[in-house]
Formats: C-alpha cells, sequence, structure tokens
C-alpha cells in the first residue's frame, strides 16, 4: 500500500502523540531513549554574555558525555530556555520555564538559573513538582539557608535545590578579608535592593565590621533612574576609602561607577561581588579600578580544570566565562545521578526522586575539585577568586578556598 | 552647606531635562488631550540617533573649540530633526485615525507605540546601556560654596533657551497662534480656516525635536544611553507635566524642575530607594488635590 507522504507524517504525528500520552498516563516514568537536561539562563539581554559562558560550560558536558557513548543507548539532550525579559532576567518568566520544564516528562534535572532573584521564584515550583534543579551561579544564601530557604520548600520537605557555586555570605567574607588586606578602614555600601545585592552587603558589612572596619552608611539604589550623581555626591561628602556595591551591573552598578568620575569619585576603589563580572560592558574604561569576588574557582588557574579549560577553547574559541566550569560541573553532576539512578532502573529511564536522591548523594571528583553537596544543598569546601579590572579587561588576583 | 549647593544644581540639571521632555507631554496634551506614553522613547531615540550623528562625523574623544561647537551643534540640531520627524510619523501612522475615537483608545496605542519604539532600540544597540563619547571637557566653576560643571551648564542653558525659542514662536508667530487656537476650540479654528492636520503635526515636530535634544544632552551628561531609559525619564517628565499644570508650557517647565530637584533631595536626604516614591506621590498629590496643576487652568473634563 503506497501511503502519501503527508498521510504518513499524519500518522506518525498521531502515534508520537499517543505514546506521549501513554508516558504522561503511566506511572512506570518517561519512556522513550532520550533524556532531557532544562537549562534556564538569561541568554539575551544585559546579562547576554555571562549566560552565554554558562550555557557553553554545560553544553561541552552533555556533548562530551553523548559523544562518549551512554549506557543503554540515551542520548541526553539539553533543552534551554531564556529567561530575559526586555533586557533584564526576569523571575517570573524563570517560573514560566520552569513549568515547562516539569512538564516535559523526559525532564529529569532542571541546570539553571543565573541570578538569585530568578532562582527564589522557581525554587518553590520546581521543589513541588520533585524536579532536581542544579543552579551554577545563583548565590544568594537566602535559597539554602535560614528561614527563608525553609519557606521556599514548604511543598515538599526534600530538598530539590543544589548549586555548584558557594553562597554570597562566602562572597561576601572574601570580599570583607581582602578590603582589610588592601587596608581600606572605612566604607559605604550601596545596593540595589534586589535578593542578590541585599544579602551581599549585608554579609560584607558584618565581616568587615568583625575585622574592625567602620561602615559608613547603606543607601539602596531606586529601579529606573539615569541619575546617580545625587546619591555620590552624597557618598563623597561622607569621604569613605571604598565604595562596595552589592548588586549587578544591569540594575546600575555599571552607570553608577560611570557617573563616579563625574563627581570627583573616580580614584575611590570600587568593590562589588560576582554581579559586576561584565561592568567594563557598560561602563568601558571607567571599570578600571575596581574589584569584583566570584564565587567560583579561577578554572584557568587549577590544575584540575586544565582539560576542561583546553577542551572549552576548541569548542567555543573564546575563554571560559566566570561560570563555565560550575555549569560544566553541574551538567556532569546531573548526567552521572540519572545514569546511575537508569542503571538501577534496569536500564529504563528513571524517575525524578530516584534522580534526585542520586544527586543528594553526589561525591565525585571534578574540574573544579570534589563535589559534594551538604544537606542544605551548598557544595562543600567552596573556592572564591578574586579579580579586578585593567585598562577594561577583568584580571584575575587570587583565589582562596574557604573552610566548610 | 556645600551638599546642599551640589545637589541644588545636580537636582537643576536633572530637572532641565525633564523639564524638556515635559515639554513635548504638556504641548501634544494641550492640542489633542492625548497623553502620548511614546514621548519617553522618543527622547531616548534622541540620544541614540545623537550617537551615530557623533559616530558618523568621527568623533570619539574630547573635542576643542571650533570643532567642539560645530560638532555639538550639529548632533543637537540633527538629533532634534529626526525626533521631530519620527513625532510627526508616529502621530500620522499611530494617532491621527484615532483622532475621534474614545480616548482610552489612542492612549494604549500610545502604549504600544512606546514598546515598538523600546524593540527597535534594543535591536538597534543590544540591550545593554552603550557608553556615550567623553565629547566635550568638563571643567568646574567655583563660585564661593557653589561649584557647577561645564555639563550641568550646558544641561541648564539648551533648556532655557529652547524654552524661550517656544514660547516666543508659540506667543507671536502665525504658527503659534495657530496651535493655540488649535488647541482652544479644533472646529472653531478649522471654521477660520486653520489646516488642523498641519497645526498638530507641527505640534508633534516640535515636542519630540524637543525631547531629541533632551536625549542628546543626557547621553553627554551621563556619559551613556540605555533603549529602557524613556521608560523611567519619561513618567518622571509626565509628573512633571502634570505637576505645572498639563497643557501649560511654562508649568511643565516649572514642573521639570521641581522634578528634579525633588529627585535629588529626596536621594541625598532620606535614601536613593526613595526617589521614586517621592517623585511618585507628587503625582498623586497633585492628581488629588490639584488636578490642574500649579500654573493650569481649572479645567473640569480632562484626563
Amino acid at each position: 500500500m503506497q501511503l502519501h507522504p503527508f498521510v504518513r507524517a499524519a500518522a506518525a504525528a498521531c502515534a508520537v502523540l499517543l505514546a506521549a500520552g501513554c508516558a504522561g498516563g503511566s506511572s512506570a516514568g518517561p519512556t522513550g531513549s532520550t533524556i532531557k537536561i532544562g537549562i534556564d539562563l538569561p541568554l539575551s539581554g544585559t546579562d547576554a554574555t555571562v549566560g552565554q559562558s554558562t550555557l557553553n560550560g554545560a553544553v561541552l558536558a552533555v556533548e562530551q558525555a553523548n559523544a562518549k557513548g551512554l549506557p543503554g543507548g540515551f542520548k541526553i539532550e539539553l533543552d534551554q530556555l531564556d529567561d530575559t525579559v526586555q533586557g533584564v532576567h526576569n523571575p517570573q518568566q524563570g517560573v514560566t520555564n520552569a513549568r515547562t520544564f516539569i512538564s516535559d516528562p523526559n525532564v529529569l534535572v532542571m541546570l539553571g538559573p543565573y541570578n538569585s532573584n530568578v532562582g527564589k521564584a522557581e525554587i518553590p515550583v520546581t521543589n513541588a513538582a520533585g524536579l532536581t534543579q542544579i543552579s551554577p551561579a545563583t548565590t544568594a544564601d537566602s535559597l539554602t539557608l535560614g528561614a527563608d530557604a525553609a519557606a521556599l520548600r514548604r511543598a515538599n520537605p526534600v530538598n530539590s535545590f543544589f548549586r555548584t557555586c558557594t553562597t554570597d555570605s562566602r562572597q561576601g567574607s572574601a570580599g570583607a578579608t581582602f578590603a582589610q588586606h588592601l587596608g581600606w578602614k572605612t566604607a559605604y555600601i550601596v545596593d540595589d535592593n534586589e535578593t542578590y545585592g541585599l544579602d551581599l552587603s549585608s554579609v560584607f558589612a558584618a565581616d568587615f565590621q568583625k575585622a574592625g572596619g567602620k561602615i559608613i552608611a547603606q543607601d539602596h539604589l531606586a529601579a529606573n533612574t539615569q541619575d546617580f550623581k545625587s546619591l555620590l555626591l552624597k557618598i563623597a561628602a561622607a569621604k569613605p576609602e571604598m565604595l562596595y556595591y552589592g548588586g549587578v551591573t544591569s540594575t546600575g552598578g555599571g552607570l553608577m561607577r560611570q557617573q563616579m568620575f563625574d563627581t570627583g569619585l573616580g580614584s575611590m576603589p570600587f568593590m562589588g561581588g560576582d554581579g559586576i563580572v561584565d561592568l567594563a560592558t557598560v561602563a568601558g574604561k571607567a571599570a578600571d579600578g575596581t574589584y569584583f569576588t566570584v564565587a567560583a574557582p579561577n578554572a584557568e588557574k587549577l590544575p584540575s580544570a586544565q582539560t576542561f579549560v583546553k577542551d572549552y577553547v576548541a569548542r567555543f574559541h573564546e575563554p571560559v566565562g566566570p561560570y563555565s566550569a560550575n555549569a560544566f560541573v553541574a551538567a556532569q553532576v546531573a548526567i552521572a545521578a540519572i545514569l546511575s539512578a537508569a542503571a538501577e532502573n534496569k536500564g529504563a529511564l528513571p524517575t525524578r526522586a530516584a534522580v534526585l536522591a542520586k544527586v543528594a548523594a553526589t561525591d565525585m571528583p571534578s574540574a573544579v575539585g570534589r563535589v559534594r553537596f551538604d544537606s542544605a544543598g551548598d557544595i562543600r569546601n567552596p573556592v572564591i577568586s578574586l579579580y579586578g579590572f585593567k585598562n577594561g579587561k577583568e584580571a584575575f588576583i587570587k583565589q582562596i578556598s574557604l573552610p566548610n | 552647606m556645600h551638599a546642599f549647593l551640589d545637589q541644588l544644581a545636580n537636582g537643576i540639571a536633572l530637572g532641565g531635562i525633564y523639564a524638556l521632555i515635559a515639554l513635548g507631554y504638556t504641548m501634544v496634551y494641550g492640542i489633542v488631550e492625548l497623553i502620548n506614553f511614546a514621548h519617553g522613547d522618543v527622547y531616548t531615540l534622541g540620544s541614540f540617533f545623537a550617537l551615530a550623528i557623533l559616530s558618523a562625523l568621527g568623533v570619539s574623544g574630547e573635542l576643542h573649540g571650533v570643532a567642539l561647537v560645530v560638532d555639538i551643534t550639529i548632533a543637537v540640531v540633527g538629533a532634534a530633526l529626526l525626533c521631530g520627524i519620527v513625532g510627526v510619523l508616529i502621530e500620522r501612522l499611530a494617532y491621527r485615525r484615532l483622532r475621534g475615537a474614545p480616548r482610552l483608545a489612542p492612549l494604549i496605542t500610545a502604549i504600544g507605540v512606546s514598546f515598538v519604539l523600546e524593540n527597535v532600540m534594543m535591536i538597534w544597540k543590544g540591550p545593554a546601556p552603550v557608553s556615550f563619547p567623553e565629547v566635550m571637557p568638563n571643567p568646574a566653576f567655583v563660585l564661593g560654596p557653589l561649584t557647577v560643571s561645564l555639563k550641568q551648564l550646558l544641561v541648564v542653558g539648551l533648556a532655557l533657551a529652547l524654552m524661550a525659542a517656544l514660547h516666543t514662536f508659540v506667543k507671536t508667530t502665525a504658527l503659534g497662534r495657530a496651535m493655540r487656537a488649535t488647541a482652544q476650540d479644533r472646529d472653531a479654528a478649522q471654521l477660520m480656516g486653520i489646516d488642523i492636520n498641519l497645526t498638530i503635526a507641527l505640534t508633534f515636530l516640535i515636542g519630540s525635536a524637543l525631547a531629541g535634544a533632551a536625549g542628546f544632552v543626557s547621553g553627554v551628561y551621563y556619559g551613556s544611553t540605555w533603549f529602557f531609559n524613556g521608560f523611567g525619564a519619561g513618567l518622571k517628565a509626565f509628573t512633571a507635566a502634570v505637576l505645572g499644570g498639563i497643557g501649560n508650557i511654562a508649568g511643565a517647565m516649572l514642573g521639570g524642575f521641581i522634578i528634579g530637584i525633588v529627585e535629588a533631595f529626596s536621594t541625598w536626604l532620606v535614601g536613593g530607594q526613595w526617589s521614586n516614591v517621592a517623585v511618585f506621590a507628587i503625582l498623586i498629590v497633585v492628581l488629588v488635590f490639584k488636578p490642574s496643576g500649579l500654573l493650569g487652568q481649572a479645567v473640569t473634563d480632562k484626563v
């Protein structure tokens, strides 16, 4: 019997729909030989540069796993979604993306997001659905620690959120230590009133004071403003030795740094967290004289990451981004957990619950050192790196490994 | 005293930019009773045009003497002219057909035009803030306790000069008289032989050109521009227009300076995160207690 090509295609589509319907209805877990890993990052807009280099890390891990050939004939597919709306990462869009992953039974792990406020919105959703989420870059304490984190997990007592980066309290501490090393005794703090910025600046303030420094005042930026000169004039009058910024480039960090030169603060040291890694894209040469911490090791300086760095550069023809190695490791953790859960499930696709248990029990060597998660989902023995800007380019200064 | 005067100077400079934008809101409202929410984006577009003109002129660093004056003039006039044309096109394409429609239709259309402009600019220059070349030196002038920079003088000077020119135009020329007549009673003006379409197009041309000039000035003053700037600045300029009395040219100018000063002082005295609250609280207070604004006439059926 000869069928018209269109009829054949339609029949095939019906079969696929039926199969998908079965998969959704049965309790035996998803079927089919494609495993999906969802990844949600800001891939356009102001955060596009760091978002893309983070995505590349995960892409590399998935490509390497597929090239090696997976037991059981599985193939891993990385399903990427962008959480940017009108140029800025958006929590609501992040939740929409998380729901998209949850509704696809073949998605067993979700990677991302990049930004803490997006994470804060996504965690209750993935937690309720029992979908494992591993973030390579969200560093806010409130995502894993304290009463805030407990509230995010109200729907499901089993923690399902992990991160391969460390927390802002560690980043803020490292920043305070660094400031002390450089001999700055008085600081003025400005934050952008977002989850990330507030956490980072409050920990910096606490540790800076603990070490004998003095916080002159703390101020918050208004959203959607172009003028930072009023605030900077106020800071200039207070005469601090340094300005610490808790926030990201897109919420005002870049423009504020640029306007410091018009208000006589050009030579004042300006320091922040990993939110200003891309400061030079906005502030250009004005980025010189700024320092920032990154809640991840500098892969290029780590002996264990040399293979990763070589493979990354060969594949993408660009230097490794600040969170690329973390995303690479996050994807490797996800793949290892899925395969090990599949092996226990006699080679069939495992359930999300089984994968979650495997991720929580992770203990493996990786490009960024040994990966183990504590009960809150944070990585043990984190490494933090310090960078500065020179001629509009970021320059590595040093990295410190923190005790657990 | 030092801090007070510094903040005052900064507030006035900021207010000069708001005032230039507010003029466009107020003129358009005065003549077609439309709150043109796309106006803030025309302002941003002005800074983008200025940037394009400067790079076409090959300006990348500081200019001096004749070159400074010539290049800045070309950039201001060019940005204003291009924005004026965009304003006329917006009126022709998006608003003219809705002139007799219920008030809500053109208002929603204006928001739609705003989205279109924002997204066009995002595609043009990308979603991140764009640096403006440092075209002019910025020496500070010290007069006793008062310190003002050349850029601040440029902002305020240009704002005052353009407002004076606009005022003279509206009060003394035949076209200005036509604009005032159309604003007062469109039908009667038409019966007197005034070309309504031309007059309204002219209003959009002038209002948008002023926003274009403001866009250039803000780029020079802040050293950067961003496709989304017009959203915040537009709302604040709209507040300024309402505060001064919407439809009133001198009121828009006064409102702009007041809003700029309030923003600077609330940042200084209360804290940066409260500056938007202070500005928009003014909007609410004015709308509730004196909807006609500081200099406007009491009219019952507006807004």
